[in-house]
């Protein structure tokens, strides 16, 4: 027992002594771990307390302030009737990030197989790319892809949880919907928003809106937070431009252009033919085009006009740029010509207003006349006889016109140049626009011999524009208006952001002078050069123009038109001109007549104005034929006569683009 | 009679209660806080990476939930059952780790093979060894009672430990898991032992080592080794900002920047792809910035608390095993939390640590939430 007892106490005491050094040795291990701990904590307060500052700045430099653009939308360009003339599209660029695919197990396949699909890419050179930079965060594999097609992607995507690493990059591209369609008045925009030529270039800075920014910035808890200010979209253009007008202008320009091709010489129809049509008691263009033109959406393509390997060439000997230039500008307001007989019309309206001409002259013309030792004949080489001064416009008499001039004086010649705004900027709304004030004689420079020359429109150059300026201001009464290319400017939410206005800027000619004027303008076509100009159905009235080209070798000339429409209360005038149609003999005004007379066919039904002149049979179907099968007659309710014969699509269009009191 | 007596009257004791509520509620907080800072640090990243923001905090969640499940079945299991299986479990231990070079079971990620590919989850085998070596230690020291003080002895307590943790460094290059397991067994044979000069000179001589290898260190103009260099970036992090020590000056940044109030919960700009591994070894620098010293000293409160606990408990247990099997856990925290807050701070050189039951990682929350279950158990038994 007592053994027992003592076994017993030998082995509690054991234990106790087990129990002493273990609980001694659990308090020394406790120590050293608060130890550790204590020194752990002194220096985590060194650092939040000692170094607080150097280290928030130095995590607060490591922020990305720098801040990402969220595009504009640049605005659209419309007609004068809402369409679409130039827009710019949000397009998706497809970006792989191989890194975040990778992170996932067994996304690969998938993905690829996604894209593939919904892209057509190249899965061989997918594959490779991965195996090749599988770090790669930034591979653009498809670019300018529609939301259409990106959102077959997305519907994939939202299927298979498998798709990793595909994103979408946003961007604009410039997109012209009808492509060659006004070319040379809407200019056209890269992907960098900067326009180039017409409508684009001068008015960048309206279409252009303001980049939005999502950006970081440290508050005043020095933390940081990123904000985002939307991007402002541009402003949307309405043109003056009617689309419609604008496609029958060029439909014949082209036509013209095509049927002379490679004609007498190897080349184009000619070297340039323009024409505009323009509102004379606004100033609107609304319709203005040059051959030849160029498609907005690949403007650098020259295959139209140049072989392959001739661009070659031109690159080469660096006249590449030159020649798209060349293309590019617009032939109606930036060349300058020498506008030939229908300067005509100019003369006349400076005699009257002077009242140096007051209508009852005469004029004998033997086929030349002399002025200062210089023998000038006349277009009729056996000469006009006596002619009135209707008849001398009529016939285009330049004997007559010289000697009107003469009696007219510089003086009043030069002064009425100025007043016709001829050697002046017309300032309308486009780039380009040419400057002829070293191209006009002045009082120093006019003599006897240019004062002649001066007469029939020889010797001194002018644009397209500032004629069919000048040409309005004699037709519509006097009232020389500013042109324009632009009559609204909206914001992209709709709202009008500003008006156009017409804007009369000077008196060039009395009322009177201008009633005179439209009478013997008139007479050209009814009775003069002008007969091939007018359109079945309708009396118009008008100028011809065939100018001779230096060297004065009688092999160049530029020929060309100029008129309004209708004949007795003028909405619109127009102007043609071919410089160097391709043909044997190319001083014949009926090649621009010939358009302008196929224009007017299509653009006075199209513009509601009523026919005042009785047709032939064979006219009646000539009308039928260029209107086209769908043709019907617009019967006047009160009177049951018809009045207009459109097509069907024209006549749901009502639109008063002239303004008030036209058409009724 | 009275032994049996005795017995019986602990195992009624145990059963009965004395289970060691406070240990439990601090480690539910602490997992509790540990998904929240999960989510802080993790969600942005989580959010660019993988397109949800709470991507990690799932993944933990579930392992969490596994975890309490494991821990709830570990605390009805008597812990005297582990006694008897000491063998198999240390043969366990080792034989887990060199699964992980079986082509299809293991996975690589950064560089390192380190975890094994169970279809269902990711296990990380070194966390098995640990609790494995914990076990069979305190079982091997209580069996062998007095013996443990032979050669023979020791070097049976001794050894399996150490042919772990040459065999995780050898197969997966994790000094610090290797560190772990050596350190945990260690400090058990610390207490096991009466001895203390063994250790003092086993420590000086760890000290010598340290400070003869970081002297070379920076003596050594040329530092080519890996190991060598990172011991330069230690001691000079500004020189190797952009590199080795990019992640060490990032977390002083962050816990710097926090000051002692801290930026707000959820409002550190550094785990905005500023700090790698932010959810993981670098929590604790997060906790910082966004807590600052405020919160980082009462996570240190809560797992002093915690291993204050785990002594007590072993201190309060009579049977040897249990009390070793608390010693081995509080060694195994202990260590951890030490070396990983050494680490943020830079106060050690740079070695991947995580921060128990703060940082992410499934293996590490389930096979602790083990430990936590043990130590309740064994709590059940303590004397009065």
């Amino acid at each position: 027992m007592a053994a027992r007892n003592n076994n017993r106490r030998d082995r509690r005491n054991r234990r106790r002594r087990r129990e002493r050094y273990k609980s001694k040795k659990l308090g020394v291990m406790g120590i050293l771990i608060l130890l550790a701990f204590a020194g752990l904590s002194v220096r985590l307060v060194m650092i939040t307390t000692e170094d607080h500052d150097e280290y928030l700045k130095k995590v607060l430099s490591q922020q990305k302030y720098d801040s990402k653009t969220l595009p504009f939308k640049r605005g659209m360009i419309t007609d004068r009737n809402g369409t679409i003339l130039a827009v710019s599209e949000k397009v998706y660029n497809v970006v792989l990030d191989c890194k975040v695919m990778l992170a996932y197990e067994g996304s690969t396949q998938p993905t690829v197989n996604a894209l593939v699909e919904s892209f057509g890419l190249d899965r061989a050179a997918i594959m490779d790319y991965i195996e090749a930079k599988p770090n790669s965060q930034y591979y653009v594999l498809k670019k300018h892809l529609s939301y259409e097609e990106v959102q077959a992607f997305e519907t994939m995507e939202a299927m298979n949880e498998n798709i990793h690493g595909v994103w979408f990059e946003e961007e604009y591209i410039r997109n012209y919907p009808n492509g060659v369609l006004a070319c040379d008045v809407i200019g056209f925009t890269g992907s960098d928003n900067n326009g180039t030529f017409g409508l684009e270039e001068y008015y960048n800075d309206e279409l252009n809106g303001t980049n939005g920014r999502e950006y970081g910035y440290v508050n005043d808890d020095s933390n940081v937070e990123r904000t985002t200010v939307a991007a402002v979209d541009g402003y949307t253009l309405q043109s003056t431009i009617d689309a419609n007008m604008q496609s029958i202008v060029e439909k014949y320009v082209i036509q013209f252009n095509e049927e002379h091709k490679d004609y007498y010489r190897e080349g184009l129809g000619s070297k340039n033919t323009g024409c505009i049509i323009m509102n004379i008691h606004t100033g609107e263009i609304l319709a203005m085009a040059s051959y030849p033109n160029y498609d907005l959406n690949n403007p650098k393509d020259l295959s139209a006009y140049y072989s392959q390997e001739e661009i070659d060439t031109m690159i080469e000997e660096e006249t590449y740029y030159e020649t798209l230039n060349q293309l590019w500008r617009n032939f109606c307001i930036s060349d300058t010509y020498e506008p030939g007989s229908t300067a005509k019309a100019l003369t006349l309206a400076t005699g009257l207003e002077t009242g140096k001409i007051q209508g009852n002259e005469s004029y004998e013309c033997p086929g030349y006349h002399t002025v200062a030792d210089t023998t000038m004949k006349c277009n009729l080489r056996r000469g006009h006889g006596v002619l009135d001064v209707s008849g001398s416009l009529e016939q285009s008499c330049n004997v007559a016109f010289m000697k009107m001039a003469e009696s007219i004086g510089e003086n009043q010649i030069l002064r009425f140049e100025n007043i016709f705004n001829l050697g002046l900027k017309t300032n309308i709304d486009l780039v380009g626009e040419s400057r002829t004030d070293a191209l006009i004689y002045n009082e120093d420079s006019m003599r006897s011999v240019e004062l002649a020359t001066t007469s029939f429109g020889q010797g001194f150059n002018v644009s397209m524009i500032q004629m069919i300026s000048a040409y309005s201001s004699i037709v519509n009464g006097g009232y020389y208006y500013e042109p324009h290319v632009v009559n609204k400017i909206m914001n992209s939410a709709g709202a009008t952001v500003e008006n156009i206005e017409p804007r009369v800027l000077k008196q060039t000619i009395s009322n009177t002078t201008s009633e005179q004027m439209l009478e013997y303008l008139n007479a050209v076509v009814a009775e003069g050069t002008g007969k091939t100009a007018r359109p079945a159905g309708y009396a118009i009235g008008g100028k011809t123009g065939t100018a001779e080209k230096v060297p004065r070798d009688k092999t160049n000339y530029v020929v060309s038109f100029i008129g309004h429409a209708p004949a007795d209360d003028p909405q619109i005038a127009i102007y043609v001109v071919i410089d160097e149609p391709n043909e044997e003999e190319q001083d014949h005004a009926y090649y621009a007549t010939g358009i302008v007379r196929n224009i007017l066919t299509e653009v006075l039904p199209y513009m509601h104005i009523i026919k005042t002149e009785e047709m032939t049979v064979a006219e009646q179907q000539e009308v039928e034929q260029v209107l086209g099968a769908g043709a019907y007659y617009v019967v006047d309710s009160q009177t049951g006569e018809l009045v207009d014969a459109l097509t069907g699509e024209e006549a749901e269009r009502n639109d008063s683009y002239l303004g008030e009191g036209t058409v009724q | 009679m009275r032994e049996r007596q005795s017995r019986r009257r602990e195992v009624n004791k145990g059963e009965n209660g004395h289970f060691d509520f406070v240990l439990l509620i601090v480690v539910l907080f602490l997992v509790a806080f540990g998904l929240l800072m999960i989510y802080s640090a993790s969600s942005y990243k989580a959010g660019l990476d993988y397109g949800d923001p709470a991507f990690f905090l799932k993944k933990q969640l579930l392992s969490t939930v596994i975890g309490l499940v494991a821990l709830v079945i570990t605390v009805r299991i008597p812990y005297r059952f582990w006694k008897e299986l000491d063998i198999w479990i240390c043969l366990v231990g080792i034989l887990v780790i060199p699964l992980v070079k079986i082509p299809g079971l293991g996975v690589t990620a950064n560089g390192a093979t380190r975890w094994l590919d169970l279809k269902v989850v990711t296990v990380q085998p070194a966390e098995i060894t640990k609790l494995c070596m914990i076990i069979y230690m305190a079982a091997v020291i209580a069996k062998l009672g007095k013996k443990v003080r032979t050669t023979a002895g020791l070097a049976l307590a001794f050894v399996p430990p150490a042919i772990a943790a040459i065999l995780i460094y050898a197969v997966t290059k994790n000094l610090s898991s290797a560190i772990i397991v050596l350190g945990i067994a260690v400090a058990m044979l610390f207490v096991a032992l009466p001895d203390y000069k063994v250790f003092v000179i086993a420590g000086i001589s760890v000290v010598a080592v340290v400070v003869g290898v970081v002297l070379y260190a920076v003596g050594a103009d040329d530092v080519e080794s890996f190991r060598l260099v990172r011991v330069q970036a230690w001691l000079h992090p500004e020189d190797f900002s952009t590199d080795r020590a990019f992640q060490t000056l990032q977390s002083l940044y962050a816990i710097g920047s926090g000051g002692i109030w801290g930026k707000g919960l959820g409002q550190s700009m550094q785990k905005m792809g500023f700090l790698p591994e932010a959810q993981n070894d670098m929590i604790f620098s997060i906790l910082c910035e966004e807590l600052g010293l405020f919160g980082a000293m009462a996570v240190i409160l809560l797992f002093i608390v915690l291993i204050w606990s785990c002594m007590i408990i072993a201190n309060n247990t009579e049977d040897l095993f249990g009390a070793l099997l608390v010693v081995g856990v509080m060694a195994h925290f202990a260590i951890q939390v030490i070396l990983n807050i050494g680490v943020v701070t830079n106060t050690i050189p740079n070695t991947g640590i995580t921060l128990p039951f703060i940082s992410y990682g499934g293996s590490s929350v389930v096979l602790l939430l083990i430990e936590i279950g043990l130590v309740l158990n064994v709590s059940r038994g303590m004397r009065e």
